[in-house]
């Protein structure tokens, strides 16, 4: 269980904006707490921040991760989060893929597969 | 550093998985946490949203109007792989009501919600009851099992709250897996029932 926890709680260095250069707003469109970022195979188009927090979301997004989990293990504010994804997006080092079609949830062939993997639990 | 990750990046990237959710939702302190961690395959992560004037739509009246740019809160976040290409994502709400603009965007495309209620502090669930009736979002009520006991029957629960016959109310030990593993199969079967017009 520890290696899926949150990393440990240190007292934060700096405030979180501080790594987003006061942005509060993600570049491109808004992430959904439920979209899905995924690190891309190839190697970025440019280089990433210099900021630590920069590869280690690439790192967390080695396999697909939404980015309610990116911020929790990164013990961040979605909101910041969410503006770092979006610089990631844009230098080609993360692809977000948004949340699950609306439709998803009243789909019965989806919903019965859920139901049959909760049941499997 | 860059270029290591990105030989450990090469081939190791998978396709983003069809992701379902579901809600928790209840009063301040209920057990919401709780019954996230019983059943999420990882320890439950706290999430802080930091909530900003333009989060607030114009439909959002009442007690969410003044609130502050910058108001952060806490949502417990859940995670279970249903088969290789199917997530399910547990969202426990803030237990305030007045972030109810939050509980918007969580709802949004969420499969149904659990409400999770302490018998003894019944009036905290009436806001979530209400306010998935209001969206027509399939919900079961889970009464929270605190120490393991009874205290109430569940139709006595159904009787109080008034919730329609189509919404299933458990008795629902939030520690244990079995007992929130089988309230997520209500709530699913409830959700399909819909689909089909059968409820």
């Amino acid at each position: 269980m520890a290696v899926n926890g949150p990393e440990p709680r240190l007292p934060r260095v700096v405030r979180p904006y501080v790594l987003t250069g006061g942005r509060t707003r993600a570049r491109g469109p808004a992430l959904a707490l439920d979209a899905t970022v995924c690190a891309t195979a190839s190697a970025p188009t440019r280089p990433l921040p210099s900021a630590p927090e920069a590869s280690r979301i690439v790192e967390l997004c080695i396999a697909p991760i939404s980015v309610a989990e990116l911020a929790g293990r990164m013990t961040l504010p979605v909101g910041v989060v969410r503006v770092l994804v979006g610089d990631l997006g844009s230098l080609g080092a993360v692809t977000v893929t948004p949340p699950t079609p609306i439709g998803a949830a009243t789909d019965a062939g989806l919903l019965a597969r859920l139901l049959d993997g909760i049941r499997a639990l | 550093m860059a270029s290591v990750l990105s030989d450990r990046l090469v081939g190791s990237v998978a396709a983003a998985p069809v992701a379902m959710k579901i809600v928790v939702a209840g009063g301040f302190a209920v057990g919401k946490t709780t019954l996230v961690g019983a059943i999420s395959e990882i320890e439950p992560l706290r999430t802080e949203a930091e909530m900003t004037v333009e989060s607030l739509g114009v439909d959002h009246p009442g007690p969410v109007s003044g609130a502050k740019t910058g108001t952060t809160v806490a949502m417990d976040f859940g995670r279970i792989t249903i088969d290789d290409e199917m997530v399910l994502y547990l969202f426990g709400t803030p237990g305030q009501d007045r972030f109810w603009f939050l509980w918007d965007e969580l709802v949004r495309g969420a499969v149904g919600a659990v409400v999770l209620v302490d018998t003894r502090r019944l009036q905290e669930c009436f806001a979530a009851v209400d306010y998935f009736e209001h969206l027509g979002l399939p919900f079961v009520v889970a009464v929270n099992l605190f120490d393991g006991v009874a205290t109430h029957h569940p139709r006595e629960v159904r009787d109080a709250l008034s919730v329609p016959a189509n919404v299933p109310v458990v008795l629902c030990d939030a520690r244990r897996r079995t007992h929130v593993q089988e309230t997520l199969v209500l709530l699913v079967e409830a959700a399909l029932r819909r689909v089909s017009g059968a409820a």
